[in-house]
């Protein structure tokens, strides 16, 4: 065997992880065209974000098929089994950020042409996309560069997004006794949590970049155990 | 002993030899002909064991464990080493001319190599399967499987030795299969027959130890997967090391795989990383280890 055999099978897992990772940047441009749909109430292009969201799930599709074909067929091992084994999680966390937006598409139609809109409000969840938008950036660096501290660093700035959702909760009940209002901003929070799970999600990536390079799985936080 | 026994390592070596005390468990050219006692798997010690044929060195200074009811796998590429290595471990390597060993070798702490060890004895206890598989052609079924027995042990009577063929076949997943023709040539079974038929030999002798030589190389998939279950069933029973160029086989069918490598053509093979077999698939520690098992050199 010469001394760099399977160049054919070692591009085509290479194509396979770019394709993977590229699904983040269609998830990105779905989560800016979503808040802009929410900064400025646009109907129309929260629907072509719904529409769109079939390119996100066809990426989930391809790859995935093709990542089953490289295991049946090349028995991949050791790194590569890893990395075939995460990319196949990422490409659900990707799917699932693409249904994320989608969630928030769906709910801006049902508040009408002129919600009784409160500024802060919005800007709180356009600031909440905008930071999802770095950790997907984030997340998709760390995998390509086998990056775990960049990867860990993910739960922090996920904290942001966290505590932001926090204060929407409040914002919501300080908006007033006004039915329309209050009716609202409960969307409004339906919102903000698909986008807090959008963050969550990027962390969970994170946790892949981890397997990858040491083999070993690990939550970097666990939820149901938060101090432990 | 040794098959090189005029060359200066052999005479190094002998230097080092312990003689075992005690009653020993490998039996020594004097008392060499008991019957095989009723024995569990044991473990193979080797420490720095380095394999020469003449001037060239084959194998060098490796050290592990071959653990009891447990597969163990040697994987590498060809030329390096891990026949030499499975062949000293029941002293056939001494068998080539030239050939020489140093290091040292236990079988349960006694080591193999001792003064006074009877290496036929050792071969007793430590069977060997081969790569194609080899019955006597001219021997039927029955005394394929008796061959080895009438070799080693005492005479035996007919239904004594009957009741052995018959438990050995049915270890090897065979009886079944030849039990209305054990008068029929041993030659006239399919491939994957013979190799079970080649165990079953090497089986009914009551061996501690089963080496097998790739095994299954000659032989179709589903016949692998039949010798593959086999090596399951037997590790109950012995300790098993074998010899693979199917790294899925060595995946499949080994708790331990050992990873031999050598640097290039002509210098010799080096035990390069041993482990769990789920480790050395998933999370090798060598990088030369990861590079074999993917199939990225070889």
């Amino acid at each position: 065997m010469p001394e760099s055999a399977r160049t054919e099978y070692q591009e085509e897992l290479n194509n396979l992880e770019a394709s993977a990772l590229g699904g983040l940047d269609l998830v990105s441009t779905a989560l800016s065209r979503t808040l802009e749909a929410v900064e400025h109430q646009d109907i129309e292009l929260a629907q072509i974000v719904v529409a769109d969201d079939d390119r996100i799930d066809g990426r989930y599709l391809e790859v995935h098929q093709s990542l089953i074909t490289l295991l049946a067929t090349q028995s991949p091992v050791a790194t590569d089994l890893r990395l075939i084994s995460a990319l196949l999680h990422v490409l659900k966390n990707i799917e699932r950020m693409g249904d994320q937006c989608v969630n928030v598409c769906k709910v801006i139609p049902l508040t009408g042409n002129e919600p009784p809109a409160d500024a802060r409000m919005v800007g709180l969840i356009v600031a909440m996309g905008k930071q999802s938008r770095a950790l997907i950036a984030q997340a998709k660096r760390a995998f390509a560069e086998r990056n775990v501290e960049m990867a860990r660093d993910l739960v922090r700035q996920d904290d942001i997004v966290d505590d932001l959702n926090r204060d929407g909760f409040r914002l919501a009940l300080e908006i007033g006794d006004d039915a329309d209002k209050r009716e609202w901003a409960m969307t409004m929070l339906l919102a903000a949590r698909a986008i807090e799970r959008i963050g969550d999600n990027a962390v969970d990536i994170g946790e892949q970049v981890a397997f990858v390079v040491t083999g070993l799985f690990r939550e970097f936080e666990d939820a149901s155990h938060p101090n432990a | 002993m040794l098959g090189a026994a005029g060359s200066k390592r052999s005479e190094a070596r002998a230097g080092q030899v312990r003689t075992t005390a005690g009653a020993p468990a490998i039996g020594t050219s004097s008392g060499a002909a008991g019957a095989p006692s009723g024995r569990g798997a044991k473990t193979i010690e080797v420490k720095g064991v380095s394999l020469y044929y003449g001037d060239f060195q084959a194998v060098e200074d490796v050290t592990m464990k071959i653990e009891p009811n447990k597969v163990t796998a040697l994987i590498g590429s060809s030329g390096c080493g891990k026949t030499t290595f499975l062949r000293a471990l029941n002293r056939m390597h001494e068998l080539t001319p030239g050939a020489a060993v140093e290091g040292e070798i236990s079988l349960d702490g006694e080591d193999v190599y001792g003064a006074g060890v009877d290496p036929v004895q050792v071969r007793r206890l430590v069977g060997m399967v081969f790569q194609s598989p080899n019955p006597f052609p001219t021997m039927s079924v029955y005394e394929n499987v008796a061959a080895g027995l009438s070799l080693n042990a005492k005479r035996m009577k007919k239904a004594e030795m009957d009741a052995v063929v018959e438990r050995s076949l049915r270890g090897a997943n065979l009886w079944e299969e030849v039990k209305d023709r054990l008068d029929k040539a041993g030659s006239g079974l399919s491939g994957g027959q013979q190799q079970r038929l080649c165990i079953a030999r090497a089986i009914a002798v009551e061996p501690e130890v089963l080496l097998m030589d790739e095994p299954c190389s000659a032989l179709d998939p589903v016949a692998t997967l039949a010798i593959e279950d086999l090596i399951r069933e037997l590790k109950d029973r012995y300790t098993i090391a074998i010899v693979t160029h199917n790294m899925q086989q060595a995946a499949r069918a080994s708790d331990l795989t050992a990873f031999f490598n050598l640097e290039k053509s002509g210098r010799p093979g080096r035990l390069i990383e041993i482990g769990p077999t789920e480790t050395i698939f998933t999370k090798p520690a060598q990088q030369a280890t990861e590079d074999y098992v993917s199939g990225r050199f070889g």
